[in-house]
């Protein structure tokens, strides 16, 4: 008996297959070409242009279109300093390279940049490799935001590492917000507001998405000291061997991290970020943030919203299988595709290949998943992408939820601590049946709440391809 | 109907997540290591990242291992015989003392490893030996606290005869008396049995053991002049002088058992190094039969050499070794070439030959700065180049207040590259040109309204004289003509500067010599 429940969940389970939902297609790279793809920009007349690793950046034309062998790719520029940010303005490609911020102009239409306009340099660098800039595409003012890593991710020996700057199109350079370690892509929601994620390691308990509301402090405080080169406040002096959320009672400027990642159960190295701004173009995520991993090679899913006045919300697993380790992702709204660049160089992934390029269409079909996950007083509120079976879904049976949070240290990491188990004591499904309220027990404030459901079905029978969400409690609603 | 989750379907499902449960070093390693070192043990990504499976690194004292979980491992590191520079990040403060042991007990005794297993309390005391390491550590650190426990050579009644001598060859020691004469008992061939760093030579001979019959590899990596001799044949030999990295390989067929295996080694000056390595029938891995293990001197990076396209200039943007980390490394067709600061708004390096090297910086995570790859580099200065003539009218300050701006640099065709730069009012255009072979032409041009008058460093802390006619020569290889409305002239310390004029051109050409 136990034999055949354990088939069943098994082969209920594997049944809910990506390509059922999701197409993922490599984009064919100029031939004989070292193509690790640090950017990539969404250009008019369906063109796409990515950045490499090296320094080259070319433009594709066809990377839409059905059949992708017949994709052509010309070269429009060399010679850039690891750019990790590209968009398109004004006619003009404009970068985020290691050194600063460009505009790349092509003045007599031969198709190759022939200017490389310096619109800041405001930031410095030792030289170190691990100095990474990665740069948004432009806010609603125009300006770049341009989060900066610290010296070999654990020092700040040049000016402005470990903050974020903005960098207006008239090149003024605005020191935003301090507590930046190891970023891996930056980018915002559909409200403009802009979030990077900052990765695993010093002051950093797992790797996370974080929201740089301005004059905010991210946790890490190895670049504090660059406030005095604007005359800023100083940033938090954070304690060791704490905790966020003791930190940001006493520092009000601390901004939590909106979604914590927990280390190896999502991702080991969260990358790019690209909001869903369609209405339905790639399935119901309307507003939700995709984000690019490094080491697992997906892509996780991510809903947001704002209790108190900060941001928190819940992580997904969602797209698996990349060819290399994802660094930018960018999404098209009109065509509904999500594309997809990367390179295993210098930091391994579970993909095989060196590097990639390669775009993710929706086939049309839903799965059945957690849409959003909401936080409550009592508990949270769990929407569905379809109507659920009111029996399994109305059973507390059907969940799980534990908790944790991390350390706030200078070490590297941190293991998972302050463990909870928490109670479901109550599932209501609502009349629609596309949501549940979860009542639980024993809520914890700061802590990550792992919601497992493998018991819920949909109405038409179907368990949850991903039953699973990490849901960062900052606040509890009142 | 209500169904509850039995305890073994929730372990399937991974509910169970209790840091007391027993560990599974397997699934452990997949988790947190196999994106880099690989499922099977042998790197990924083809072996960009190195391999666990026969790593002494792996399967010494156990110690060893744990401090690189434990706290990283940062910098090159040679496995097996080739160099990884690359950043492991540590894990002690991740991972418990019983996930540690689990993954390095798998770890020891998988893909042909044979090590012993690892407990908790092992994990435990190595913590406890190294409280207070806030860094990762480099390999050489580690090397002096727990030595790489390398397995049998295969060379047994091993000696070594060192001999001195200035040859531009390898000599015929036959001819030569021995110096000095030693049993070698590690089985290893070292430099260090050579007595000297410079001018001298060393024969080894030895016994080589074949385990089975076959076809045996040998390589062979010297600074400078060496070469193998097995059972009377000469399998490969180096007879030019030169650095680590220059490996050749020869092969032999052989028995089961022993056979006599000479080694000569001549060093003429500089860096001396050797390393010996062979392979069996069937076998993947090199064996070492020195105690260096690979290019030693060499590099652990590849050739990828950048050169300008017929007719166009190159741009590299990158760390060059000699300037700021701003660089704009511009090669112009014809062969010369220059490193523009950005920090610093000029060119701070000039040089003929090669352009730059790809290798390092495209390799691995791209660590340090890069030479240029050609010769006869001259560093013309090393300090922002813009500065008010109040400001520097004795010496060049170090760290001039004029505040000046970087603007870009566009190519009005694709062999010739301008810089742009603003500065209180003036704006420079500073343009580039591949003049006769060894020359090379630059052209100023200067606008605006400066609110003060404003100087040009050209060149410092070189030894610059004036040799007239707006000639200076900037040390023996280097000369450089100045045509300017307002002449350039030489400070105080030595620096050579030109006075900025709105509304002018100034020319100025470098010539090699």
């Amino acid at each position: 008996m136990r034999a055949l429940a354990t088939f069943i969940l098994t082969a209920g389970l594997s049944a809910a297959n990506q390509a059922d939902y999701y197409l993922r297609e490599e984009i064919p790279l100029p031939p004989g070409e070292v193509m690790e793809i640090g950017s990539i920009a969404l250009m008019p007349g369906k063109k796409l242009a990515v950045t490499t690793r090296r320094g080259d950046l070319w433009i594709a034309t066809g990377a839409y279109d059905d059949d992708l062998s017949k994709v052509r790719w010309s070269k429009f520029a060399h010679g850039l300093h690891e750019p990790l940010g590209m968009f398109w303005k004004d006619d003009s490609l404009w970068l985020t390279q290691r050194p600063e911020v460009s505009r790349l102009h092509d003045r007599n239409g031969d198709g190759k940049a022939d200017e490389f306009e310096t619109i800041s340099d405001g930031w410095g660098s030792r030289g170190d490799y691990h100095e990474y800039a990665f740069g948004s595409e432009p806010d609603r003012d125009g300006n770049v935001w341009v989060a900066l890593c610290l010296t070999g991710s654990f020092t700040a020996d040049a000016d402005w590492r470990g903050w974020c700057v903005r960098v207006t199109s008239q090149g003024e350079m605005i020191p935003t917000c301090s507590g930046i370690r190891s970023p891996g892509g930056i980018g915002f929601n559909s409200e403009g507001d802009c979030f990077y994620t900052d990765n695993q390691g010093i002051w950093n308990g797992s790797s996370s998405l974080k929201w740089l509301k301005p004059g905010s402090f991210q946790g890490c405080p190895v670049g504090n000291k660059f406030h005095e080169l604007a005359k800023l406040p100083a940033p938090p002096a954070v304690s060791d061997k704490s905790r966020i959320l003791a930190e940001r009672k006493k520092h009000p400027d601390f901004i939590p991290p909106a979604v914590i990642f927990p280390h190896a159960r999502i991702g080991q190295s969260p990358t790019g970020i690209a909001c869903d701004t369609s209405a339905g173009a790639f399935g119901p995520w309307r507003d939700q943030l995709y984000v690019a991993e490094q080491t697992h090679s997906q892509v996780q899913r991510v809903c947001l919203e704002k209790v108190n006045g900060i941001y928190q919300g819940a992580v997904f697993h969602f797209l698996d299988g990349f060819e290399a380790g994802l660094i930018p992702i960018r999404f098209d709204p009109k065509a509904g595709l999500l594309f997809a660049g990367g390179s295993n160089r210098g930091w391994g992934s579970r993909g095989s290949k060196p590097f990639t390029l390669e775009r993710v269409r929706w086939t049309g079909r839903t799965p059945f998943e957690i849409k959003t996950m909401s936080a409550r007083r009592d508990g949270f509120i769990l929407e569905f992408t379809s109507p659920v079976d009111p029996t399994s879904a109305g059973d507390p049976a059907s969940y799980s939820m534990d908790a944790w949070t991390y350390i706030h240290q200078a070490d590297y990491g941190s293991p998972e601590v302050d463990q909870a188990t928490l109670k479901v004591t109550a599932a209501t499904v609502s009349p629609d049946q596309l949501k549940v309220h979860l009542t639980i027990d024993g809520l914890v404030q700061g802590h990550v709440h792992h919601l497992k459901a493998p018991g819920v079905r949909s109405s038409a029978t179907a368990p949850l391809w991903h039953p699973e969400a990490f849901y960062t409690l900052n606040e509890i609603p009142r | 109907m209500s169904f509850s989750i039995s305890p073994r379907i929730a372990c399937l499902l991974g509910l169970a997540t209790s840091p007391l449960a027993a560990q599974d070093g397997g699934q452990l390693y997949t988790t947190h290591c196999s994106a880099c070192h690989a499922i099977d043990g042998q790197g990924a990504t083809a072996g960009t990242f190195p391999p666990l499976a026969g790593s002494p690194w792996v399967n010494s004292e156990a110690a060893l291992a744990i401090q690189i979980v434990l706290h990283g491992l940062d910098g090159p590191v040679e496995v097996q015989g080739k160099t990884y520079n690359l950043a492991m990040p540590p894990q002690g403060a991740v991972l418990a003392d019983p996930e540690i042991a689990a993954i390095l007990s798998y770890t020891r005794s998988s893909w042909g490893n044979r090590s012993s297993v690892v407990s908790p309390a092992d994990v435990a005391a190595a913590r406890k030996a190294s409280t207070g390491r806030t860094k990762p550590w480099t390999a050489p650190e580690l090397l002096k606290l727990h030595p790489l426990v390398i397995e049998k050579s295969a060379l047994t009644n091993l000696t070594s005869q060192a001999y001195f001598g200035e040859w531009s060859d390898l000599p015929d020691f036959t001819q030569l008396k021995a110096e000095n004469i030693e049993e070698e008992n590690s089985g290893l061939i070292s430099v260090r049995h050579g007595l000297r760093n410079d001018h001298f030579g060393v024969v080894w001979l030895a016994e080589f053991n074949a385990p089975e019959d076959g076809e045996y590899l040998f390589r062979l990596d010297c600074d400078d002049f060496g070469r193998v001799i097995v059972n009377g044949t000469s399998l490969m030999e180096i007879r030019e002088i030169g650095p680590m990295g220059r490996a050749k390989e020869g092969r032999i067929t052989l028995t089961k058992g022993k056979h006599p295996i000479r080694i000569e080694y001549a060093e003429v000056a500089g860096d001396q190094g050797i390393a010996l390595a062979w392979k069996g029938p069937g076998m993947e891995r090199w064996k070492p039969l020195s105690d260096l293990t690979s290019g030693g001197g060499g590099n652990p990076w590849p050739n990828i050499p950048i050169i300008p396209p017929t007719g166009e200039a190159v741009v590299y943007r990158n760390f060059i070794e000699g300037t700021t980390p701003r660089a704009i490394g511009i090669g112009l067709p014809g062969g010369v070439s220059f490193a523009w600061s950005a920090d610093h708004f000029a060119p701070e390096l000039v040089w003929t030959g090669l352009f730059m090297d790809g290798g390092r910086h495209w390799t691995d995570r791209g660590v340090g700065n890069d030479p240029p790859a050609g010769e006869r580099i001259i560093k013309l200065a090393n300090a922002p180049a813009l500065a008010t003539a109040a400001e520097a009218s004795e010496r060049w300050p170090d760290r001039p207040t004029l505040a000046a701006r970087f603007r870009g640099y566009r190519f009005e065709s694709p062999e010739i590259p301008t810089f742009s730069i603003e500065a209180a009012g003036l704006k420079l255009l500073d343009r580039y040109q591949a003049g006769a072979p060894d020359t090379l032409d630059r052209t100023l041009r200067m606008t605006g309204r400066p609110s003060e008058p404003l100087l040009l460093l050209l060149a410092r802390e070189l030894p610059i004289t004036a040799t007239g006619d707006g000639r200076f020569s900037l040390g023996d290889r280097l000369a450089v003509e100045v045509r300017s409305p307002k002449p350039a002239r030489l400070l105080g310390d030595g620096s050579l500067v030109l006075p900025l004029e709105a509304g002018t051109t100034a020319e100025i050409r470098y010539l090699w010599r």
